[in-house]
């Protein structure tokens, strides 16, 4: 992990705020001519630079074939989702911008009115600092939309874009109870968008059952909080919620594509979003279960993130591809997609769990101590008082854990699964582009994922620096 | 995870402290009941998925010992000429080792090289420098591997601009007959050294040299202690060491001999030099490139971590920026990067297993082959973990004890 890097004392120049105003020259001489080392130097990276330019120009601009990608786009992206079905990608683009938006906006409305309560001032991001932030994201999206060459793309690109901006507004505007009501709407808007997409049919129902299960525990927690009974009604009002959500589930059936279906980039996206959040709770106890003083829970968990960080995914994935499904009695095994991602989830766990033990470690002793001298029971310690912190401090790991994973996706090639680089592969056994652009593809490819892994490597690092982990 | 319904149990010191409730609070029995339900539980479930793959075996006829192991391989390793297909299974699982291993401790050298150097060139007071090397470091960590160990086996071989084998680039040395390099698509040749004669005297005096140089390299330090002058042990060693070899080598009439390389005559194979594979070295050099940009933020960040009153301190008494790294900021630096920097090495080292898709003769390459063969696939996978899980170990054993070295110089 290089998580580290970002959180050293000095590191941070940008932080500084506006250099003095100093002339093109004077810089130039500073930082570029100050001795003899450094202009010899400065000369040779120029030449350097300069060459690389003007070759990389030419590859981009004159002489690559990017033929193969701008014929391909489609597949590259979706690949063989089926074509009829496509309206449900688009509705769940649609459901997510308005939930990013929505919970966006609340993370900035919590942060307006904190500097509020603390008497700073506040200032809101601009444009001018979002183009900054996300400019890899943005040329890989106009990289995309002039390949398409249509209109019809470039239209529902702005209109999520604008969907999300009006949903932050929104949210930005609301106050205390409504803004309460925003975030569950977030949560339905994000479940929606999954299900529309997937289906309801199989365990979604769960996903419902767990965002009603929450909003009817948080709606419940102060009626009649003095009443001895009141956990008790409280857990069968959360279960007979859950018993209307699976009864409404079992009604409502408008298709979907599932998983299984599903290929290219947007493969890569979903295994590794499904790996990480299905890990997170394996990786929870493994984690916990390494810094148990029982030794029977502590040496299993050691010998589960031992041995799973000791072999590579690859191996791993042979392992899920060849004979998962000999471990389980039935003959009808599960799908690829689904044992590719079980044994992601398998891998990912472990790491995780280094990572939350990291953030266990870090929470002060005192806090537990201080825990147990006002009463509280273990799991209470656990989940009231070291879990909140320990989380808060691991969250840009997990981001780099994430992106671990997603660069990782791209081994799900290996085992036949047609992610991005598979159907690059197939691309070029396509009679037109059999050796038209090889270099071209691979470089397409790699950018998708630059665009994104190092947009959010930034956010997770920025994120590093506001959270203050390592500097108390 | 049958681990999750135990877990309630304390997970921090004190929980056992507590004296309340009955007789069964006392004397940790709860927890060693506890326990004891957990491996059962385990232990039942590990017997239940292992009777289901049995079975499933069985019913796939499929053999469920290590037999296997001693049937012969039946294919021929394209990275190995002289690997007989005869030969048993086990001995092509060592052979795919020994070319995970061969492309592991090429990657990690470079990677260091090239990580320490772009590390350093980050933090340079020269902007172009400094900007380049993090342009690098970005580039290459948000990319995936597989992407560039793919580039580099299709963009730059077998689609690149290089000749389809037989047709090789022989690059010529000036003023004579003898290739220095011959480049194809799929086949590079290097120089190597060919063993003439007296090759075992000649190894016996390098390793007298070791001894005389180490006794130099003592002397020079107890000298430098004694009367306070610059010890320059290292260039003394190494001077000692270079006099013996270069002595014993003339002595012996030249042991070894550079061997060009160079085709066979109907051009299918090298017959002379070191010959290596695209696949080798596209795996080697993407996962050097990949890997050296991670170590590269380790050492950005590790020197960072220096105090800067180190530096400037040094400053103040007047070394040079060189000497300043040299002998105040890297030696502090790099045993702060210990740590990150083996967890780095040992990721190369189970990257090298993307060699699959370059068609690199590693040991996961190997044992999917086999697995093609019709070689039952949990044993061998099991074998292949196993492999790997030893590599992981030894190597982190191996650089922990170093790591303990380093820092026990800690005062």
């Amino acid at each position: 992990m290089t998580a580290t890097a970002a959180s050293d004392p000095h590191a941070s120049d940008d932080r500084k705020g506006p250099p003095p105003r100093q002339t093109a020259g004077a810089w130039a001489r500073e930082n570029l001519f100050n001795n003899r080392h450094n202009s010899a130097l400065t000369v040779l990276a120029g030449c350097g630079l300069v060459v690389l330019v003007i070759y990389g120009a030419r590859f981009l601009f004159v002489t690559g074939q990017w033929e193969p990608v701008r014929t391909n786009l489609t597949l590259l992206m979706m690949g063989t989702f089926p074509r009829t079905e496509q309206w449900r990608i688009v509705a769940q683009v649609f459901l997510l911008c308005a939930s990013v938006g929505l919970i966006w906006g609340g993370l900035t409305a919590s942060a307006r009115d904190r500097s509020r309560d603390a008497g700073v001032p506040f200032s809101r991001a601009r444009l001018r600092d979002g183009i900054r932030r996300w400019w890899p994201v943005l040329v890989l999206l106009a990289v995309l939309l002039g390949m398409t060459r249509t209109w019809l793309p470039l239209a529902f690109v702005a209109s999520a874009l604008a969907l999300g901006v009006a949903a932050r507004r929104l949210m930005e505007a609301l106050g205390g109870a409504g803004r309460r009501g925003a975030w569950f709407a977030a949560g339905v808007c994000a479940l929606a968008g999954w299900q529309v997409l997937s289906g309801t049919g199989g365990i979604a129902w769960w996903w419902g059952a767990a965002l009603v299960a929450t909003a009817v525990a948080r709606l419940t927690r102060n009626v009649r909080a003095d009443a001895r009974w009141q956990p008790a009604a409280r857990l069968v009002t959360v279960a007979g919620a859950v018993a209307v959500v699976r009864v409404i589930y079992a009604q409502l059936d408008f298709g979907g594509v599932g998983w299984d279906d599903w290929s290219g980039f947007q493969l890569n996206l979903v295994a590794a979003a499904a790996a990480i959040v299905l890990a997170f709770p394996v990786g929870l106890l493994a984690a916990v279960g390494r810094r148990s003083e029982l030794p029977a829970v502590r040496w299993l968990s050691v010998g589960y993130i031992e041995v799973i960080r000791g072999v590579p995914l690859i191996t791993l994935l042979f392992m899920g591809d060849l004979f998962l499904g000999f471990f389980l009695p039935t003959e009808d095994p599960l799908s690829k997609v689904t044992r590719a991602i079980a044994v992601m989830t398998l891998f990912t766990g472990a790491y995780l769990a280094e990572i939350v033990r990291g953030g266990l470690q870090a929470v002060p002793r005192g806090q537990v101590e201080a825990a147990w001298a006002i009463g509280l029971s273990a799991p209470r310690v656990l989940s009231l008082i070291v879990l909140p912190q320990a989380l808060r401090a691991v969250i840009p790991a997990l981001v780099g854990q994430f992106i671990n994973l997603f660069k990782d996706s791209t081994l799900l090639s290996i085992i036949a699964l047609t992610e991005i680089l598979r159907i690059r592969e197939s691309i070029h056994g396509q009679r037109e582009f059999l050796i038209v652009g090889i270099a071209e593809t691979l470089v397409f490819v790699a950018f998708a994922f630059w665009a994104l892994a190092f947009t959010m490597s930034r956010e997770s690092q920025r994120l590093e620096r506001r959270l203050g982990v390592g500097e108390r | 995870m049958s681990l999750s319904s135990r877990n309630a149990s304390p997970p921090v010191a004190g929980a056992a402290q507590i004296p309340a409730g009955g007789w069964w609070r006392r004397g940790g029995f709860l927890s060693a009941i506890g326990q004891a339900a957990l491996v059962a539980g385990v232990c039942l479930a590990g017997w239940w998925l292992y009777g289901n793959l049995v079975d499933n075996l069985t019913r796939t006829r499929i053999p469920t010992d290590f037999d296997f192991l001693t049937q012969p391989t039946g294919f021929a390793i394209p990275e190995n000429f002289g690997f007989d297909p005869d030969l048993p299974i086990w001995r092509m699982v060592l052979i795919g080792v020994q070319n995970t291993f061969l492309a592991g401790l090429v990657g990690v050298l470079l990677a260091s090289i090239v990580g320490l150097i772009v590390g350093i060139a980050r933090l340079s007071g020269n902007w172009l420098v400094a900007r380049l090397a993090q342009v690098y470091v970005e580039g290459f960590r948000n990319t995936p591997p597989l992407v560039v160990i793919v580039f580099f086996s299709f963009a730059v071989f077998s689609f690149g601009p290089l000749p389809v084998f037989p047709e090789a680039l022989d690059l010529k040395l000036p003023g004579s007959d003898s290739n220095w390099l011959v480049l194809s698509k799929s086949r590079i040749g290097i120089p190597s050294l060919s063993a003439e004669r007296h090759v075992g005297l000649f190894w016996l005096l390098v390793v007298c040299g070791v001894v005389a140089a180490a006794g130099v390299w003592v002397w020079r330090s107890r000298h430098h202690v004694r009367t306070g002058e610059p010890h320059h042990r290292l260039l003394w060693a190494l001077g000692t060491l270079g006099l013996v070899v270069l002595v014993a080598f003339v002595a012996l009439g030249g042991p070894y001999a550079w061997s060009w390389p160079a085709r066979s005559e109907n051009g299918r194979r090298l017959i002379s030099g070191f010959g290596t594979s695209a696949a080798y070295l596209s795996l080697t050099l993407a996962l050097a490139l990949y890997t050296a940009s991670h170590i590269a933020e380790v050492v950005r960040a590790s020197i960072l971590a220096v105090p800067k009153g180190q530096s400037e301190a040094a400053g103040a008494l007047a070394l040079s920026p060189f000497q300043r790294y040299r002998h105040v900021i890297l030696p502090q630096g790099l045993r702060i990067a210990v740590p990150p920097t083996i967890n780095q090495y040992l990721n190369l080292i189970k990257n090298t297993s993307l060699g699959t898709v370059v068609g690199y003769a590693d040991v996961t390459n190997l044992t999917r082959t086999s697995i093609g063969n019709a070689n039952p696939a949990p044993q061998s996978i099991a074998v292949l973990m196993g492999v790997y899980l030893v590599f992981s170990l030894v190597i982190s054993l191996l650089l922990n004890i170093y790591n303990r070295t380093v820092q026990l110089r800690e005062r």
